[in-house]
């Protein structure tokens, strides 16, 4: 005799899922997707909608000068943080010579060092009144500027320089990731065949770990495009100033839109490269034996040149700028330690903690529902949730604009004519406005982790849990959150250090008079006034430093055969 | 009934068949093996049970209680059924005693400690108790999964491929202990395995599952080896020889010899399978047809013998496996037979 479950006294509803936890899951994964999304759709349908011909006029105006430069741009630093990260990566990886184990970490540094701090501070030192010109001056006894050439540090080569000396990191992370993971037995391999190992290193190493450097090549262009502080300070015309300059100085959000969503076409083009570099990753591991990286011991000129050129991106991307804000935050104390100050580093770290906080619990919330519930809809929403990150921080602040001033309408609209009482504008310019643009460019970084993380727990733990007479909730609490807990914190901290950097979405989303750090530090250092700004500069950069040293701590122990405290079965 | 009933259970993924209108019944205190190739949907079968794939057609009771259909599915931590992947999915931030009373949610803790240590006592792995996955061999993995899996007293066991992930050595020990335990706990178990001989050792009931997700035959580990019923069922258990022919006087005439028709019609085409042991080599020459040996492999209890056929077989090898004592000299000519037990014939299209 069969009985169905109800006459068993169980409750069908609760244990059978119907119509259960899997849809809440699934629902919720979607609306925030959709939610995150709105942004990017808004710019996009904004900007493709044709008005009174705002289009031609653009074409026939600023447009070609905003796609050359910002070619150029892309180009410049593009083969410099190529040549640069490639070439550290490779030294450190593989050679041995005085200073390696000090670069390999320290290598990283430039990155906690936001584009725009490094610009002023070198604009600083390089300019006529500089200290580096008046001492050539004192030295040849130079009068004026006619008498000698020097570089215009504010200019498109500068902006190149600027960029390349803090974005290279990201090239040399990745691609010093895949030379250590590349096994040794390929390498040797090509030598016993009769190729030395500058042949090797062409013929082999760099072939194996072009992906990675793809991934870290097309990174960097995201950033370049995503870059405002340091346009704006050189006044090199491209897209992203263009926005601005059309959106607050032209006060033309249609023009500012078609623009953006011009610049998305850029970033279309970098994350397909980027896809398509991941996918290619995955065929290249040939063979699973691995042992320690042989480490050529280099000696004589190769040796000291070989020390050399790691220093010098080191110490002209992130000594000598720390430096000099730390001689001006010592002797310009006084100007440099403000109560405002203190109260604007506030304001970041609660925007930064705030936004770094939601970003875990939905990026958890959104990877755990694509893991549970693998409908196309819902991975093919978290996905576009993600596109956030690739999307420059001007592009996002104009959707954020757009679609909380719709929203802001909708409901004063509403609460007029059933209510008649205005609402106003209820998140338009608040914090809930910047929290919200942050999170839609950051997400990506949260719900990327914590899903990279997860997908290397095996489906069978849930599965194994679950017969086990565990529900959803409580495997996400017992088992998975245990488990990629320390990926979860660091993408917590990396969350809260690019909120803290961040200045594009802050400059134009934020409140009325509403400061953080990024945006004092943009105002006084673009106003020359880099005494003032040089402490809270030093706070940014300090609490970027913290990233780092997670990062350089995870990629060593990231190594094959380096895993002996793994835990996985 | 208690136990496991499943009834026209068919699933796809996409345009996949894996399962077509599959029925098993297991009941309690029984060990029924899941006996297919890779992609036959054994898996599948499990999973449906256990309640982590979703139903597409048919039912399933569990203790005569309905769990999944076309309108409900219980949740998988609603169906009281322990289950035993293939790669173990130890919990590896937990140690062994917690993964143990990881199922245990009714219990106040002292006495799901207590019960946890008793299981892990029923498979010897009470001295491990708080030692951590990573820290175990894969043999003492597996006890522990087995443990976990029936602490908290499932109505029905499932384990997929248990023993695939111990090298040759260990297994055969192993399989014997974890057999122990399951026939001392009298739990309804599944097993899912790709290995005939695994099935063989583990099985008061073995299933066949074809490649096209069809139950093609059940039955005591004794019948599925004597008296197949397919082609497939056959061959699953190795190389065999294989002669093609007519029926004709309810007999079919191989270069080997008769071999008895039974139930197929006359003028029939049908092949007729011989199992390695099943073609007798005697060196008197007395009857049989004629052979040439080829090469012998000494296999320690088994002789494995190659040999051709010399007239009327066109040269055709056989395959045979014979008794360790009998070693014949290479190129000698011998004759061989059929021993009807090991011969199965099956009508060709």
């Amino acid at each position: 005799m069969t009985t169905q479950a109800t006459a068993l006294g169980m409750a069908p509803m609760a244990k059978t899922d119907r119509l259960s936890w899997v849809n809440v899951w699934s629902i919720g994964t979607v609306l925030i997707a959709a939610a995150v999304v709105v942004p990017i759709g808004a710019v996009n349908f904004i900007g493709l909608t044709p008005s009174d011909d705002i289009w031609r006029h653009l074409a026939t105006t600023v447009l070609p000068l905003y796609v050359s430069t910002t070619l150029q741009l892309m180009i410049g630093v593009g083969f410099g943080t190529l040549v640069i990260g490639v070439g550290t990566a490779w030294l450190v990886s593989t050679c041995r010579f005085p200073g390696k184990r000090i670069f390999e970490w320290a290598l990283l540094l430039p990155m906690a060092m936001p584009a725009y701090v490094i610009a002023y501070v070198y604009t600083d030192i390089l300019e006529y009144a500089g200290p580096v010109q008046t001492m050539l001056r004192e030295a040849f006894g130079w009068t004026t500027k006619r008498e000698y050439w020097f570089p215009e540090i504010r200019s498109l080569g500068g902006a190149v320089s600027m960029m390349t000396l803090v974005l290279y990191p990201y090239v040399y992370l990745l691609s010093r990731a895949a030379f250590m993971e590349q096994s040794v037995c390929v390498l040797e391999a090509s030598r016993v065949l009769g190729r030395g190992p500058w042949r090797s290193f062409f013929s082999v190493a760099l072939p194996l770990a072009r992906p990675a450097i793809v991934i870290g090549v097309s990174l960097v262009l995201m950033e370049t495009l995503n870059d405002f502080g340091t346009v704006d300070f050189f006044a090199v015309s491209t897209f992203t100033l263009g926005i601005y300059d059309v959106w607050l100085n032209m006060n033309n959000v249609a023009g500012a839109a078609q623009l953006a969503g011009l610049l998305l076409f850029f970033v279309v083009f970098l994350m397909l490269t980027e896809r398509f570099a991941r996918r290619k990753q995955r065929f290249h591991h040939t063979t699973s034996k691995y042992s320690a990286l042989p480490g050529y011991q280099l000696e004589g000129w190769p040796c000291r040149l070989a020390t050399i050129g790691c220093a010098l991106p080191v110490v002209f991307g992130f000594m000598v700028p720390s430096a000099v804000l730390g001689g001006y935050a010592v002797r310009h104390f006084e100007v440099a330690a403000t109560a405002e100050v203190f109260g604007y580093a506030a304001n970041s770290v609660m925007l930064s903690g705030l936004t770094a906080l939601l970003a875990i619990g939905i990026g958890v919330f959104m990877a755990y529902g694509v893991r549970l519930r693998g409908e196309w809809l819902v991975k093919a929403m978290a996905r576009f949730a993600s596109l956030g990150y690739a999307v420059p921080g001007s592009v996002l602040a104009v959707g954020v604009l757009i679609s909380l001033g719709a929203l802001d309408n909708g409901i004063d609209g509403f609460m007029r004519a059933q209510f008649g009482v205005s609402t106003g504008l209820l998140f338009s310019g608040t914090i809930a406005a910047v929290t919200f643009g942050y999170l839609v460019r950051f997400l990506a970084l949260s719900f990327g982790s914590v899903e990279a993380s997860l997908n290397k727990i095996t489906p069978s733990m849930d599965g194994a849990a679950r017969s086990l007479g565990h529900g959803p909730f409580s495997i996400l609490r017992r088992i998975h959150i245990p488990l990629i807990r320390g990926s979860v914190l660091s993408a917590a901290m990396l969350v809260f250090v690019d909120c803290m950097k961040e200045l594009p979405m802050t400059v134009i989303l934020r409140p009325f008079n509403f400061q953080t750090l990024a945006t004092y530090v943009h105002q006084y250092a673009s106003d020359e006034q880099l005494a003032e700004a040089s402490l809270a500069a030093l706070a940014i950069v300090g609490f970027g430093i913290i990233p780092v040293i997670v990062l350089s701590l995870a990629i060593t122990r990231s190594r094959p055969g380096h895993t002996a405290g793994d835990q996985t079965s | 009934m208690k136990g496991l009933h499943v009834i026209g259970v068919s699933h796809a993924f996409g345009d996949n068949k894996v399962l077509d209108n599959a029925s098993l019944l297991i009941p309690a205190g029984e060990v029924v093996c899941l006996l297919g190739p890779s992609g036959s949907g054994k898996t599948t079968l499990l999973r449906l049970a256990a309640g982590l794939e979703r139903l597409q057609k048919g039912q399933i009771l569990i203790d005569d209680v309905v769990v999944a259909d076309q309108t409900m599915q219980v949740a998988p931590e609603h169906r009281g059924v322990g289950l035993m992947f293939q790669d173990y999915a130890l919990f590896p931030h937990l140690n062994v005693i917690d993964n143990v009373t990881f199922g245990l949610l009714g219990h106040d803790n002292a006495e799901a400690h207590r019960r946890g240590m008793k299981m892990l006592d029923q498979v010897g792995m009470s001295q491990s108790a708080s030692k951590y996955p990573h820290m175990l061999s894969g043999g003492q993995q597996q006890r522990v999964a087995l443990a976990r899996a029936l602490a908290p007293e499932p109505k029905l066991l499932l384990l997929d491929e248990p023993f695939s992930g111990l090298d040759t050595n260990l297994r055969g020990q192993i399989r014997e202990d974890t057999l122990n335990v399951l026939k001392q706990s009298g739990v309804a178990t599944v097993m899912v395995t790709h290995d005939p001989e695994e099935a063989m050792f583990m099985a008061d009931r073995i299933k066949i599952l074809g490649e096209n997700g069809q139950i093609l035959q059940s039955g005591r580990p004794h019948e599925i080896y004597y008296h197949p019923q397919h082609e497939f069922v056959a061959k699953l258990f190795g190389l065999m020889n294989r002669f093609e022919g007519v029926v004709a006087d309810g007999c079919v005439d191989t270069p080997l010899g008769k071999v008895f028709a039974r139930g197929l019609d006359e003028g029939r085409k049908v092949e007729v399978l011989v199992r390695p042991e099943g073609v007798i080599l005697q060196s008197d020459r007395q009857t049989g047809a004629p052979v040439e040996v080829i090469s012998t492999h000494l296999l320690g209890h088994d002789n494995i013998v190659r040999v051709s056929l010399t007239n009327g077989g066109n040269g055709k090898e056989l395959y045979v496996r014979v008794h360790h004592s009998f070693e014949p000299e290479l190129s000698k000519r011998i004759t061989a037979g059929i021993d009807p037990e090991y011969a199965f014939i099956f009508a060709l299209v």
